[in-house]
């Protein structure tokens, strides 16, 4: 710790340069995680909602509609095939209609369709699922949110070959930094790696010193991005729970069982954010270290 | 036991610095080597260190043969000495305690090992009462004092010191000198100097070197300039 106090004190620029561009790449982590894993989240809860409804003609039987459920089901393509009676139907419009008699009185049972909803195992499945069905006799119309679905695949592939692009960037520029300020730290203590190697010195005991300090400034730096981080957003909490209100609990790559959730995000999956951020800050410090050493104390 | 069988160090293109070297070195002898600037003296001192290799011939220390082109052991072949310069070479962010105890960390001695060891080592070189001291509180004399300590401390049974007393003034070198006779028969010593006046009056075997020949060992013998 005092070797690693000295090397910070001898070379204050280098060692605020490492500081902030760890600083920086790891709050951007953060950043990417949140947003990617909040993605995902949100790509589950709409694939949880009935993503094709099938209606029926009125004369279809249904015998007719409990065979299509079953090939349906064969398919191993749907995670769900729900039978909706004109009944049930009637009783969702009533549902929804309660506060209206009026429209109530003009609406029976028998004028409402039977329906069949059903929920895709991946969302890709979706039109194959829906054209399928469009074959199937007594059919009088396909909805499903394909335009929505495709849209929202669409957009968190662009995002997330977008970020990777960035961060790929960002990490490449982070570690020329590291090994950049590491060289200037080598070539400042080259007397005493002289010392240390003519006194037998090992060159993980010669290394050892650079790693340390790249470990370092990974957890210092992981911190205080968590900090940061999370200080901005509880700041924007308030205007993110009533832009996002009606969107239930987002479970972090389906690990809700775990208490994990990105939104609103848990204990658990904050704890872990601060976990995983600090890791990766001393994982980047080390490699960088590494790659230094390896390159200028040989 | 340091043994070197007709040795010849050339560097390029055509510089001899040694040229055909015998000798052989028993275990706690007490050795000068002497001659002018560019005899050879440092040459022999960094071929011992395994700074570099032999062009021809043989370099045998202790267990290991040096002359092996892709020699592995360096790291515990070094561990095996100690080493004296002329510019101290004391880590000036380090007090010396720490200083002395750099080469016994090296060594991955024990805390306890360490403590009992420079305590030792402060006692032999007279440095008790400033452990705590830095560099650029110490006199040239306490710097090299550090820098012997340092040399002796821990396994270390073979001291290379190159020009020790080079920049000290006449009586500081004897005193410097008086420690190194403290450890003669406990350690292999081999000191490259100039100093004629400490080489003649302390009579011990001297190698003299001249254009990278050894022109006389001279046992138990003092030595003409």
């Amino acid at each position: 710790m005092k070797d690693m106090m000295i090397s910070i004190r001898r070379t204050p620029y280098q060692s605020l340069a490492s500081f902030l561009i760890l600083l920086f790449t790891l709050f951007l982590s953060l950043f990417f995680f949140n947003l990617v894993a909040f993605f995902h989240g949100f790509l589950g809860f709409v694939e949880t909602k009935p993503q094709v409804t099938v209606y029926f003609q009125n004369d279809t039987k249904e015998s007719q509609i409990s065979q299509i459920k079953q090939k349906l089901i064969q398919t191993g393509k749907t995670t769900s095939v729900t039978y909706i009676s004109k009944e049930d139907a009637f009783n969702i419009y009533k549902n929804l209609e309660k506060n209206n008699p009026l429209l109530l009185e003009m609406v029976s049972a028998e004028i409402l369709p039977a329906s069949l909803e059903i929920k895709a195992d991946k969302p890709t499945d979706l039109a194959e699922i829906a054209s399928y069905v469009k074959k199937q006799p007594g059919i009088d119309e396909v909805v499903f949110q394909k335009d929505i679905v495709d849209k929202l695949l669409t957009f968190t592939t662009i995002v997330r070959r977008t970020l990777l692009f960035i961060y790929a960037l960002l990490l490449a520029i982070t570690f020329m930094v590291l090994m950049t300020t590491t060289a200037f730290k080598i070539a400042l203590k080259k007397d005493e790696i002289e010392l240390q190697r003519l006194l037998g010195a090992s060159t993980f005991y010669i290394r050892k010193p650079f790693f340390e300090e790249g470990a370092f400034f990974g957890f210092i730096s992981g911190t205080v991005a968590f900090a940061l981080f999370y200080g901005v957003f509880l700041i924007v909490y308030p205007l993110l729970s009533t832009q996002l209100v009606g969107i239930p609990d987002l479970a972090f790559f389906g690990l809700g069982n775990l208490d994990l959730y990105v939104w609103p995000p848990s204990i658990i999956f904050v704890l872990a954010s601060y976990l995983l951020t600090v890791c990766f800050g001393m994982i980047i410090g080390v490699i960088g270290s590494y790659f230094s050493t390896s390159k200028y104390i040989e | 036991m340091i043994k070197f069988e007709n040795v010849t160090k050339q560097f390029p293109p055509q510089t001899v610095a040694l040229d055909n070297v015998s000798f052989e070195i028993e275990d706690g002898e007490f050795i000068f080597l002497v001659g002018p600037s560019g005899a050879g003296k440092t040459t022999i001192l960094k071929l011992i260190l395994r700074q570099f290799a032999p062009t021809s011939g043989g370099v045998f220390v202790n267990e290991f043969d040096l002359s092996t082109p892709a020699f592995k052991e360096v790291e515990r072949l070094r561990r095996s000495m100690g080493v004296v310069f002329q510019d101290f070479k004391v880590l000036p962010e380090k007090n010396v305690i720490e200083n002395i105890a750099l080469s016994l960390k090296i060594s991955h001695a024990s805390n306890t090992q360490i403590k009992s060891e420079v305590r030792e080592a402060l006692e032999l070189v007279n440095l008790s009462g400033r452990e705590l001291y830095f560099p650029a509180q110490l006199s040239a004399g306490e710097l090299q004092r550090v820098a012997i300590a340092r040399a002796i401390v821990g396994d270390r049974d073979i001291i290379i010191a190159d020009e020790p007393t080079g920049n000290l003034d006449p009586k500081t070198s004897w005193d410097i000198m008086k420690i190194f006779k403290k450890l003669e028969g406990k350690k292999t010593i081999l000191i490259a100097t100039h100093n004629t006046d400490i080489v003649n009056s302390l009579r011990k075997r001297v190698f003299n070197l001249k254009s990278g020949r050894l022109i006389k060992d001279i046992r138990k013998g003092g030595y003409d300039a």
